[in-house]
């Protein structure tokens, strides 16, 4: 078979570094990844971890507003998003900001490029090291300069509030305001006022709320004018009157605060930005949502379609204590890049809430309109330059617990009576201490050792389990590859690229007498083989019975790697030539992994399948139901979302006993046709694997891919034969955990496999109301076996304050994880509901927390304009691109949905979002583009505006990779970047390829760098205008008007104010 | 060979008859007590047999061939056929034949003729496609079924013999393997890749069409290199031209072109690798190994000869056709288990057995069982299935025992001592009016064949006048039960004939692929016993008679719920008596009989005594095993079952026969004991402390040398010819492998009367009552009026 995978690339990998595994060594993940990288120099062993900096979400979306400001005037035009710092910040420091630190900061950020990979060495707990010397002292000593060097202007936070509410911003914007808005706005303007005020609105007074009131007539008028901006006007307010909402829920609770410290400046969500802080920009010239200038210049009304709230990539690297002050420190945006030190609370990265302070009552929350969730993430990647997780050995008797609640011992534990007894955070209930772990008090109240105890000073342990967590011995780490070789994966060279993957991925898994091999194919039959056998060559085992499987040995069908490496490798090379002929079409896909199960259900494990086909015939066979469905589609599509449930429950019944057994299944799904993801991925997504879906599976292209995959599957931190469960405090409970998972008893969820990309959801509940200033905790648990077979615990908790003030939970909302979740009920809602009512219902779910921040914590002077808060800022646009996304689009591809679906029931926060919102880049010029310090250009907005036809533009969700040439590229830049004079002759098949020219190797720089920052190789496409390829590029641009009735951004804006309106005035 | 045509009771015909005059009624055939039966060897080989190069001519209503009864008009060119009185004229072809121009068939000495038969299609009526142009498969088909739940030495002894066994065979033999243990392997010989294996599961009965299936035989263009329309052929049960279907070449290869793919397999193959829990038995699929055999063969290659050979080392304990739960401490079903309805798994695997044999023999082909163990295996269950389809079944202790070792290789020597393994034999009986068939006690199946001539009552396999014998050897040998029309004879005896006619055709395949016809016409006299029983008395045949009896016995055992065979043989014996004895009533003292008769009670009494009717000295499987040798074997051999032959040497005399009894134990003397299945050297106590100074070494003491060695070669001599090799038991008076001896004789010196026999002689201790205590008994029965 042609491997495309370049020989060089497995072979490096040995020497690079160990197996990744969780602390040890972070870095190796990121070596892992180059190794993948096909182009890239093999030298830098240094790269920072994938996760390093998420681009498209900057780490600060306050920062956004600061960047792109007008002060410059070009600013509107091009946003020098990350340009020069020193330009930037001043504009955004409201005035009599504090601008010092901010300039004292440019050196390092100057230094940017390398520091990535120069953390791991220079600064291992944020000591002050060189490049980020600077900040950190900056940070701790003085709470008010505080944070991170990206985000000065919330640093500031005293400053950073005044940008949102101060008046004095207002003024500017009012002044700003004439100049860019005078232009164009006067057409709609008109006639709204006219008809508004009788419609609707008595109170307000502003012209343009009338006209967002009225709804048909609004529409229309709204549309016409046209041009891009043309929404504009709907958005009416006033500037003014929003800057004012915005900062009335403000002001408030500046005293309230803690002081500054609390709130550091790093922190995006204390800045509530409704629309306003926008507006703050917006004054100058952006000013996007609120396209009236309402009162004050009643022309000036369209909206700048560059000035509406998107998010700003930050290229730097934000520091985050989990505590200050003893107090929770709300953390960065998940999509951003930051190195946590885990000083109480748990990282960000293992366990997240949707709101940071935690409603006292189930009314509040109701009222917030918000979800109140967890997403968890126990294994998630750390970044290379966080302190490892602390294991704690407490011999025999295992780690203490509370004896109620069975909540394991963490920082938030209150010791008392000399230490003799304390209290349970999670329940209340107060316990013996342990004799041998009693310790005195200090004066402070804590214990004296508790510095010395990570499980009393860190919001991350993990214990060493004892027997009391075993039913068993610790499974062994047991990987089973079964591979289609039924004639249509023969022939598209599936089975040969799943076998060189494979192959190349042996000497990837976890080393050790422990680690075990299985290898199986199948076709209308199950092959097995025997791999252990002193002489000549394996013995196949034919399972011909798909009816009523069995596996054909007790033994020797799962093998030692270290013991058969040879037989393996001969085995896989084979296999290929050994089905070259064959003429058997029919997969017998269910009865294969049930043989298989069979094969590994005493140890349990991974099993890893390779299907190219539909499963046509045996235990489990699936009928083309998509055809079917095709042909229903003119009975209306009230049926169609049925494709995307299981077909029957013959395969979920499997996949539950799967989960019992502790096996764990990943389907790579390499094929050219139709094989109902919809019911196949239902054994991933109980089992706690994966699927991944190459289609239109080429060997070219995706070869690589599967291999890149494969060995990020094996090498990726993980565990084995987990439970988890989550305890919350008193008061809240555990409403649902949402994942891929097997769920037996209520508390618990089994996860035969756990990786460091899963997350699950766990959707909380009041069950009592709490003490307003009280902290609520909650605590994950996750016992797991490693893959070396050691059994552990790691507890993650996190301590949140209680609040009874609304704003307060506007305040604190976290953007990502409130949109994730959302995001991940959606695509729940997907299968079971038609589609046009799920984008209802996502878009009811924005609008009703606009409407409740609008209602309880805007001034009433606001209700003309469209008013956000600043945490939340780009819902809306978030909620556009999910209503326009892949699982929600009625005109994709079945399979395309129902992986889509799967992908984001599992998906963590930083690569859900990417997925909805995708990253473009425009590729062209990168020579020319000052990258300012990050190796990938800033994301350009996803408008086909920014995409002109001399162009050649990347657009990346973390899972494919677009790459588009515009019609008239100039052909020297096409041939330098792609070998080809035009995009007409790249080939559907298309590799990326490093070229002898600077503009080729810094493309190849970027493109590694997102894989990198993405834990995924990408499937690189190129796309022509005007094909089908052209056409998939433009369905991710999601601020794009489509013509089949998709709003574009502004449209959507507009929709949502005026729906808002409605309601407020209902 | 020749030496024992001379004193061959059979002759050419290979027919012995339990009485060679008839009665001329059912009532008098009722009163003659032992039933009209002959047993017939139907390929038996015999030098004088002619073999003819034509088709045979048949009368053309009875469709009886001609032969040399058929009365000829040598004028007219007519014959007519002695069975229906049909006037036939003779073909064209026989327009030569004249008073000395006489066709082969019509010579008076030879009642027994053999025809060579073109080729296509012997028996439509067996299911077999009549297009199956059985000249294209000549060779033989071997699917070897080898267990592999053993000790690692057992299957070392079994894996050479099996190795052995591919060396002996001919080079176009077509070979398939299949091993099972908690599994079923089914090897695809036809692999070159790597070893592969199908594998069923042992748990789960499978159907021939599932197997068909999942071997990917039946779809086209499944995999391998069928084309569809061969596949398609094969849906349909047939093949294009004999073979190569796609599934011969995967799974059946030649010897030449397996041969060291099967034996690098053997060397590669281990023991079953799935684990046995410490007090279970071992899981054994034999089962489903055989099913997915026969299985196999079915979709492969039905219709042409084919035997199963399966070597069983334990108990089926997976599956169909489980004998015995895995449990260790469950034992084996035993007779008194069977009695008494208490072995819940023999009814079950009797079944499944009975309907694989069905499955076999509508495929015409053969199971031959090879079990070897201490404890059973459940050669009862599959008794059915061997003895069905004329397999052969080969009881041993272990695979490296002689008894296992050397019949095995005998089943693929060639030459002399080859057994002359036939396929697809069938064989019909024509039979005069007013006779009836009852059924045939043997390896063989009914066919289903009715007619005028077939009785109501059913004897073994009846309802038929025709039989299908998957397998069949030179020894084979049917006994075929009669039974006379009961219509009121109103007819004057002077039209009618007065002797009666018996037709046996068989047809069957030889191993080298040629298809042979062989007809036996015999004739034998009505007479009317009413009149005179002198002649019926004559044309008694004891030794026959018993083994009739030995083998109706047995078969009533099997079938007849609480029939007491010992009874019923005493009750006959006595019947008997009183009708041909010559005695005064109610005189004991005066009963003599017949000297056609004088052997016959004594056979009855040693019939009593053997393993035959006393069962539970034997395991259901070894009294299965004995049966059917016994109803295999020809009379000679099967009257040496019932009645051990014991032969004395010593130094004053040559070699004698002497008495089963153990007045000729003496510490001299060396006897030898054939019992059939075991052949015991006795050495008397002074012979054996003789043996034991050593001075057979001497040279002076060449007689004693001598006198050792010549129990040897007889032993040896009786060994060489036996299938199944007979165990050979050397032993010394008084030692505990005696045993083998004193089971046999009579005991007419017991505990009980030790004190009256002379010094030197032995006792048997037990409480059975001697051969003349029997004698007196019946005498007084006899004679009651």
């Amino acid at each position: 078979m042609a491997a495309p995978v370049p020989p060089g690339a497995p072979r490096q990998q040995p020497p690079t570094g160990p197996p990744p595994n969780f602390q040890q060594n972070p870095n190796a993940l990121a070596d892992n990844f180059q190794n993948m990288n096909l182009n890239r120099p093999p030298s830098s062993n240094t790269r920072p971890p994938p996760f390093g900096q998420p681009p498209p979400f900057s780490s600060s979306s306050p920062a956004s507003p600061m960047t792109r400001p007008g002060p410059f005037p070009s600013g509107a035009t091009l946003r020098p998003a990350s340009g020069s710092p020193s330009p930037t910040l001043p504009p955004n420091m409201a005035p009599g900001r504090p601008s010092g630190p901010p300039f004292g900061q440019p050196p390092p950020f100057g230094a940017r490029p390398p520091p990535p990979g120069a953390f791991p060495s220079s600064m291992p707990p944020s000591a002050g090291s060189p490049p980020y010397g600077a900040p950190p002292p900056v940070t701790r000593p003085s709470p008010v300069a505080s944070s991170s060097p990206v985000n000065m202007g919330p640093s500031g936070a005293p400053s950073g509030f005044m940008s949102n509410g101060p008046p004095a911003p207002a003024f500017q914007a009012g002044q700003r305001f004439a100049p860019p808005g005078s232009s164009q706005h006067q057409p709609p303007m008109g006639a709204p006022p006219a008809m508004g005020p009788p419609a609707r609105g008595p109170p307000q007074a502003g012209a343009m709320r009338p006209f967002m009131g009225s709804p048909g007539a609004g529409a229309s008028q709204v549309l016409p004018p046209s041009g891009m901006g043309q929404a504009a006007p709907a958005f009416g307010g006033p500037p003014q009157a929003m800057l004012g909402s915005v900062a009335s829920p403000y002001a408030p609770q500046m005293p309230s605060q803690p002081g500054v410290p609390p709130m550091p400046g790093s922190m995006p969500p204390p800045r509530m930005y409704g629309m306003p802080p926008p507006m703050q920009n917006q004054m100058t010239a952006i000013s996007p949502v609120i396209g009236q200038t309402g009162g004050t210049q009643p022309g000036a009304s369209k909206i700048d379609p560059n000035q509406i709230p998107r998010p700003i990539p930050s290229s730097s690297v934000i520091l985050h204590d989990t505590r200050q002050g003893n107090q929770a420190n709300p953390p960065p945006p998940a999509t951003s890049d930051y190195i946590v030190r885990d000083t109480g609370n748990c990282s960000p990265r293992y366990m997240r809430c949707t709101i940071n302070q935690i409603p006292c009552t189930a009314d509040l929350l109701t009222t917030s309109g918000m979800q109140l969730a967890l997403l968890v993430q126990p294994l998630a990647l750390p970044h290379p330059s966080e302190e490892p997780i602390q294991i704690v050995d407490f011999g025999e008797g295992g780690p203490v617990r509370c004896s109620r609640c069975k909540g394991y011992i963490n920082p938030f534990m209150k010791f008392i009576d000399q230490g003799r007894r304390f209290i349970c955070n999670l329940c209340g209930f107060t316990d013996e201490t342990p004799r041998d772990y009693h310790c005195n008090l200090g004066p402070d109240g804590r214990r004296r050792d508790a510095d010395e105890r990570p499980e009393l000073c860190r919001g991350t342990v993990e214990f060493v389990a004892t027997k009391e967590y075993m039913v068993r011995e610790p499974m062994p780490a047991v990987y089973f590859f079964l591979i289609d070789v039924s004639m249509n994966a023969v022939q598209t060279g599936a089975t040969a690229a799943a076998c060189s993957s494979i192959n190349q991925v042996i000497g990837d898994l976890p080393e050790g007498p422990r680690t075990m091999v299985g290898i199986a194919t199948f076709d209308s039959t199950i092959h097995f083989y025997n791999l252990k056998r002193a002489l000549q060559q394996p013995l196949m085992l034919i399972v011909p019975d798909v009816q009523d499987v069995y596996t054909p040995l007790q033994t020797d069908v799962i093998v030692s790697v270290s013991e058969c490496r040879q037989h393996l490798e001969l085995l896989l090379e084979s296999i290929p030539t050994m089905f070259e002929n064959t003429r058997t079409s029919e997969s017998a896909f269910g009865a294969a992994i049930k043989a298989a199960f069979l094969a590994m259900k005493s140890t349990g494990g991974k099993l890893m399948v390779f299907q190219s086909v539909l499963p046509s015939i045996g235990l489990g066979a699936l009928a083309a139901r998509e055809a079917e469905g095709r042909s229903n589609v003119s009975a209306g599509d009230k049926e169609a979302h049925k494709l995307l449930q299981p077909a029957d429950k013959t395969l979920k019944d499997m996949a539950v006993e799967f989960a019992e057994y502790q096996v764990c299944v990943d389907v790579f799904i390499t094929t050219k046709t139709y094989v109902d993801i919809a019911s196949i991925s239902v054994i991933p997504k109980v089992t706690g694997g994966q699927v991944y879906y190459y289609h239109p599976f080429s060997v070219v292209s995706d070869s690589v891919k599967l291999c890149n995959d494969l060995r990020w599957n094996v090498s990726r931190p993980q565990g084995f034969e987990a439970v988890m469960r989550v305890r919350c405090s008193q008061g809240i409970q555990v409403q649902e955990y949402h994942g891929n998972f097997c769920k037996r008893i209520p508390t618990d969820v089994d996860l035969p496999g756990i990786d460091c990309d899963k997350a699950i959801m766990v959707t909380l509940k009041h069950d009592d109301k709490l003490q307003d200033g009280a902290e609520c905790a909650f605590q994950c648990a996750l016992l797991y076996t490693t893959v070396y077979g050691e059994r552990r615990i790691r507890v993650t908790t996190l301590s949140l304050p209680c609040t009874s003030n609304l704003s307060n939970l506007f305040r604190m909302a976290d953007l990502d994880t409130q949109f994730v979740c959302f995001l991940k009920q959606a695509a729940r809602e997907v299968p079971i509901t038609p589609p046009l009512h799920v984008r209802e219902q996502v878009t009811n779910f924005c609008i009703n927390i606009l409407l409740s921040y609008r209602k309880f914590c805007a001034t009433v002077s606001s209700s003309g304009q469209l008013i956000l808060p600043e945490a939340l800022k780009l819902l809306p646009l978030y909620t556009l691109a999910l209503i326009k996304s892949a699982g929600l689009r009625i005109e994709g591809k079945i399979d395309d949905r129902s992986f889509w679906i799967n992908y984001v029931s599992s998906a963590s926060t930083p690569s859900a979002i990417p997925l909805v919102y995708p990253r473009m880049i425009a590729v062209h010029d990168l020579d020319t583009q000052d990258g300012n310090g990050s190796i990938v250009p800033a994301p350009l907005p996803l408008s086909s505006e920014h995409v002109n036809d001399e162009g050649i533009y990347l657009l990346e969700n973390g899972q494919d990779c677009l790459i588009y040439a515009g019609n008239s590229v100039n052909p020297d830049i096409m041939q330098q970047l792609l070998g080809v004079p035009s995009a007409d002759q790249g080939g559907a098949e298309f590799t990326l390829q490093q070229y002898d020219n600077p503009l080729s190797k810094k493309l190849n720089e970027v493109v590694n760098e997102i894989r990198r920052q993405r834990c995924s190789f990408l499937r690189l496409r190129l796309c022509r205008k005007g094909d089908q390829s052209g056409m998939a590029f433009f369905s991710y641009l999601i601020e794009d008007k489509v013509p089949t009735g998709g709003l574009s951004y502004v449209e959507f804006l507009v929709h949502i104010h005026r729906q808002i309106q409605m309601k407020m005035s209902s | 060979m020749s030496e024992m045509a001379n004193t061959d009771p059979e002759g050419i015909d290979g027919v012995r008859m339990s009485w060679n005059s008839w009665p001329r009624t059912k009532v008098e055939a009722s009163k003659c007590v032992i039933p009209l039966a002959a047993c017939i060897s139907p390929i038996r080989h015999h030098p004088d047999i002619q073999t003819l190069p034509y088709a045979p001519l048949r009368c053309k209503t009875c469709a009886s061939p001609l032969n040399c009864f058929a009365r000829v008009d040598f004028t007219a060119k007519i014959w007519i056929c002695p069975f229906c009185f049909q006037r036939n004229h003779f073909p064209p072809h026989y327009g030569m034949i004249s008073e000395t121009n006489l066709p082969a068939e019509l010579y008076p000495q030879f009642t027994t003729v053999q025809y060579t038969l073109p080729n296509p299609s012997i028996n439509p009526q067996m299911g077999v496609d009549p297009n199956v142009p059985t000249a294209l498969s000549p060779s033989p088909v071997f699917v070897f079924v080898l267990d592999t739940c053993m000790i690692e030495e057992e299957f070392d002894y079994v894996r050479s013999a099996m190795k052995r066994a591919i060396g002996l065979l001919p080079e176009n033999a077509l070979v398939g393997f299949v091993s099972f243990g908690t599994q079923a392997h089914v090897h695809e010989l036809g692999f070159s890749d790597m070893s592969k294996v199908f594998v069923f599961r042992g748990t789960k009965e499978i159907t021939k069409d599932q197997v068909m299936e999942q071997l990917g035989l039946t779809v086209p263009g499944r995999r391998g290199p069928g084309t569809s329309a061969a596949a398609a052929y094969q849906h349909k049960g047939m093949m294009p031209n004999g073979f190569p279907g796609s599934g011969v070449t995967r799974f059946l290869l030649p010897a030449s072109d397996c041969e060291f793919t099967l034996n690098s397999l053997l060397d590669e193959l281990q023991t079953d690798q799935w684990p046995v829990q410490p007090g279970t038995r071992a899981s054994r699929c034999t089962g489903v190994a055989l099913s997915v055999a026969a299985g196999l063969l079915g979709a492969c290659l039905p219709g042409t000869g084919a035997r199963i050979i399966a070597l069983v080392g334990g108990p089926c304990t997976e599956g169909p056709g489980t004998i015995i739960s895995k449990d260790l401490s469950d034992p084996v079903r035993s007779h008194k288990d069977l009695d008494k309805d208490a072995a819940p798994y023999f009814k079950k695997a009797v079944k499944f057995y009975d309907g694989l044999a069905k499955q076999l023999v509508s495929q015409g082909h053969v199971l031959d069982v090879f079990a070897s163990a201490l404890d059973q295996v459940g050669v009862a269950e599959m008794k059915v299935a061997v003895e069905r389809t004329g397999g052969l079944a080969v009881l041993a202790e272990s695979f490296g025992h002689s008894v296992f070792k050397d019949s095995f290789k005998r089943v693929f020597e060639d030459g002399e001592h080859s057994l002359g393994l036939c396929f697809n034999g069938t064989l019909e009986v024509n039979c005069s009016k007013d006779i009836k068939i009852q059924g045939i006690i043997g390896p063989c199946t009914s066919m289903e064949k009715k007619g005028p001539n077939v009785a109501d009552t059913v004897i073994g396999e009846g309802n038929t006048s025709a039989w299908k014998m998957c397998g069949l050897d030179k020894s084979t040998c049917l006994t075929v039960f009669f039974d006379l029309s009961s219509s009121d004879r109103s007819n004057t005896p002077g039209t009618v004939n007065p002797q009666l006619y018996l037709q046996f055709l068989t047809s069957y395949q030889t191993p080298e692929g040629q298809t042979l016809l062989r007809v036996t016409t015999v004739t034998r006299r009505w007479v009317d016993s009413t009149v005179s029983s002198e002649e019926l008395v004559q044309g008694f045949d004891q030794e026959t008679a018993a083994v009739v009896m030995g083998r109706l016995a047995s078969l009533k055992m099997e079938i007849e719920e609480g029939f007491d065979a010992t009874r019923w043989l005493d009750r006959n014996l006595i019947r008997l008596c009183s009708k041909f004895g010559d005695y005064r009533k109610d005189d004991p003292s005066s009963f003599t009989l017949n000297p056609c008769f004088s052997l016959f009670p004594q056979f009855v009494f040693n019939l009593r005594r053997s393993q035959f009717v006393q069962v539970f000295n034997n395991s259901p499987d070894e009294t299965a095993y004995f049966r059917m040798l016994l109803n295999k074997e020809n009379i000679t051999n099967a009257a040496v079952m019932l009645q051990p032959s014991l032969i004395s040497y010593s130094f004053n005399s040559l070699p004698q026969p002497a008495l089963l009894d153990v007045a000729s134990i003496g510490a001299d003397r060396i006897l030898l004991l054939d019992s059939y299945f075991s052949v015991v050297i006795f050495h008397g106590m002074t012979i054996a402390q003789w043996r034991n100074m050593g001075y057979q070494n001497q040279a002076e003491h060449q007689a004693f040398a001598q006198l050792l060695q010549a129990p040897q070669d007889d032993a040896q001599m009786i060994i060489r010819e036996r299938f199944p090799v007979p165990r050979l038991v050397v032993c010394d008076q008084h030692g505990s492998q005696a045993r083998f001896l004193l089971a046999k004789l009579n005991p007419s010196a017991t505990y009980n009367n030790a004190h009256e026999m002379a010094a030197g002689s032995d006792v048997i201790f037990t409480d059975d009552v001697s051969l003349q205590v029997f004698f007196e008994h019946l005498q007084r029965l006899a004679v009651q009026s």
